[in-house]
């Protein structure tokens, strides 16, 4: 992304189309700092806090930088409470959860996008209109029939109610909608089977918007709060609900929970600084979240 | 998969082979069981649980619109309604605020201009839990790191999570803190697709940069603030995971939204699945009108 070229004033800096730095310019950078450490200022103050020892965490006042440095918070905290089995459900939800939805929104938006059957727009319709239903207004029927299906002793339970999104499907059939229909029809012709020709011509071609599905479907699993806290059971929590219930039962000392939380917040920002331009443009497409 | 791979065995015949009649509905397949199961029929029944009630989460008896009757007058359900549109007023319109604020000094800035679009966006990839858990370490009453700061300038400790009315602050500003690079990365969009030729003809006719803002800006932003505006509302009604984990709905229910007062009735020890659906009945009319503006300006937009 290039960064100024299509600002409106592209005074700045390190300009030199002007000979002086605009005030406003100053002003501007300043209040943008200002707010960039209000949000870095948490953030710093957490990472430093999981390297400090009980007694350092709980001195008033505070002290900024650790006076002993304590990295083995992070192999206590790792080793003790389970946390290694939380961290391994985690992985395990956001992996399988992702592969199955690749596969099966991808499969719907090639229907949706490539083929003409009765029905098409109603299935279509019915798919968009699950927007319009959160999971937060249906936690107790999601929650009754998952019961009923024997989900709720095992990490399918967090798995599957929520493979199939619209959003995933809205996605990758705009995209399926570029891709040329000689394409298509030419490997029809060539005598290439329906599944075959999605696998090998369709899929492939997609991985743009495959990709910013991936992305998309880690994060959403990885934070994933609200269903886990109400499906999972002491064997199946993900770690942001054992992170809650570490937090708020006072079991585990604060400055382990810390050092649990920077842990959960690695592989988000690793993703975050790696696919930074799909995320941004999946957001400003889709506005998806 | 095997099931959509199956019928491509049939030998393809002159007329629509049966392969490719059956083939669209066999890649449907998959997506519509999942939808059907754990989003259409969960939605139907529970318009169905609502009118049932249940002391223990497995036996249920009719009850009519007494489960409605109940809520309507429960004060606990009026106060989680009361949270929600104070809440939501506040997270929607401090939001929006914020973000085109935000959106507009990035668009202008060029020095570090990826760096400080990346920083706030940082919090909306955060794991809620860890935003709860953090701010309500920092806004603790004694010691935390805002209280300190303000020690530091001579302002007394303040009872940021304790107070009622400073709770429900807390619980917006710490919802803002996290939200806003979201709502601000659409708009930066939307001020990127702006012609610049535009501020070019303004600016050699001599307009100013706020007028430049009031006449081109704003007007042409106005679709996508409006995509924002909805979002943050629908966002706003869902809210629960910051929250809970912030204040857990506290002090004395001051920070409890309808989310969690379902969440409360159903999971709770009482297991009021009856009047918690009612309850997600009243939340889902109010999101699903909300999704529904939404779609209906966006159509309108598109045939602008």
């Amino acid at each position: 992304m290039s960064i100024s070229s299509n600002s409106s004033k592209p005074s700045t800096w390190t300009s030199t189309s002007h000979r002086k730095v605009r005030p406003a310019a100053v002003v501007r950078t300043v209040n943008l700092t200002a707010l960039a450490l209000l949000v870095l200022i948490p953030l710093v103050w957490t990472v430093l806090g999981s390297f400090k020892n009980q007694s350092e965490l709980a001195q008033r006042p505070p002290t900024l930088i650790p006076r002993s440095w304590h990295p083995e918070n992070y192999s206590t905290a790792l080793t003790g409470f389970d946390v290694l089995r939380y961290l391994s459900n985690s992985v395990i939800v956001v992996v399988v959860a992702t592969l199955l939805t690749l596969a099966i929104n991808s499969m719907a938006a090639y229907a949706l996008s490539r083929y003409n059957f009765r029905g098409k727009n109603v299935l279509f319709l019915v798919t968009l209109a699950t927007i319009m239903i959160p999971l937060q207004v249906i936690l107790i029927p999601v929650y009754q029939v998952t019961a009923s299906l024997g989900l709720t002793n095992s990490l399918w339970g967090v798995i599957l109610p929520a493979i199939a999104t619209p959003t995933g499907v809205f996605l990758l059939r705009q995209y399926m909608l570029t891709l040329p229909d000689e394409l298509i029809d030419s490997a029809r012709i060539d005598g290439a089977r329906e599944f075959g020709i999605f696998w090998r011509i369709v899929l492939p071609l997609c991985k743009p918007a495959l990709a910013v599905l991936t992305i998309f479907s880690v994060l959403w699993r990885w934070n994933d709060f609200l269903w886990p806290l109400v499906v999972t059971n002491e064997r199946t929590r993900t770690l942001p609900v054992a992170l809650q219930r570490f937090a708020s039962q006072e079991v585990v000392p604060f400055n382990l929970v810390l050092a649990i939380a920077v842990v959960s917040m690695v592989p988000v920002l690793i993703c975050f600084l790696v696919f930074q331009r799909q995320i941004v443009q999946g957001i400003a497409s889709t506005g998806m979240k | 998969m095997t099931a959509a791979a199956a019928p491509a065995r049939t030998p393809r015949r002159r007329r629509v082979p049966w392969s490719l009649r059956a083939a669209p509905y066999l890649f449907l397949l998959p997506n519509m069981v999942i939808f059907g199961l754990f989003t259409i029929w969960p939605a139907l029944s529970g318009f169905n649980i609502s009118l049932y009630s249940s002391r223990n989460g497995r036996t249920f008896e009719w009850a009519g619109t007494g489960n409605f009757e109940r809520i309507f007058s429960d004060a606990d359900f009026y106060q989680a309604l009361f949270n929600t549109i104070v809440f939501v007023l506040a997270f929607v319109g401090l939001g929006v605020c914020i973000a085109v604020v935000l959106a507009v000094l990035l668009n202008a800035q060029g020095f570090g201009k990826s760096f400080f679009r990346s920083v706030f966006f940082l919090p909306v990839l955060l794991s809620p839990v860890v935003v709860g858990i953090v701010w309500r370490w920092l806004l603790e009453r004694n010691g935390g790191l805002v209280n300190e700061a303000l020690r530091a300038i001579g302002i007394p400790a303040v009872p940021w999570l304790v107070d009622p009315t400073l709770a429900m602050i807390s619980v917006i500003a710490v919802s803002l803190w996290t939200n806003v690079g979201f709502y601000t990365m659409i708009l930066l969009a939307g001020l990127q697709s702006i012609d610049p030729n535009l501020y070019e003809a303004a600016s050699l006719d001599g307009a100013s940069h706020l007028q430049q803002f009031r006449s081109i800006t704003l007007p042409l932003l106005a679709p996508t603030t409006m995509v924002v505006l909805i979002l943050s509302t629908i966002h706003g009604f869902q809210a629960f995971d910051v929250i809970y984990n912030l204040t857990g709905g506290g002090p004395v229910g001051a920070t409890t939204l309808l989310v969690q007062y379902v969440y409360d009735n159903a999971f709770g020890p009482q297991m009021q699945y009856g009047m918690a659906a009612a309850g997600s009945v009243v939340l889902f009319l109010i999101v699903m009108s909300f999704t529904l503006l939404n779609w209906w300006l966006g159509r309108r937009a598109e045939a602008v």
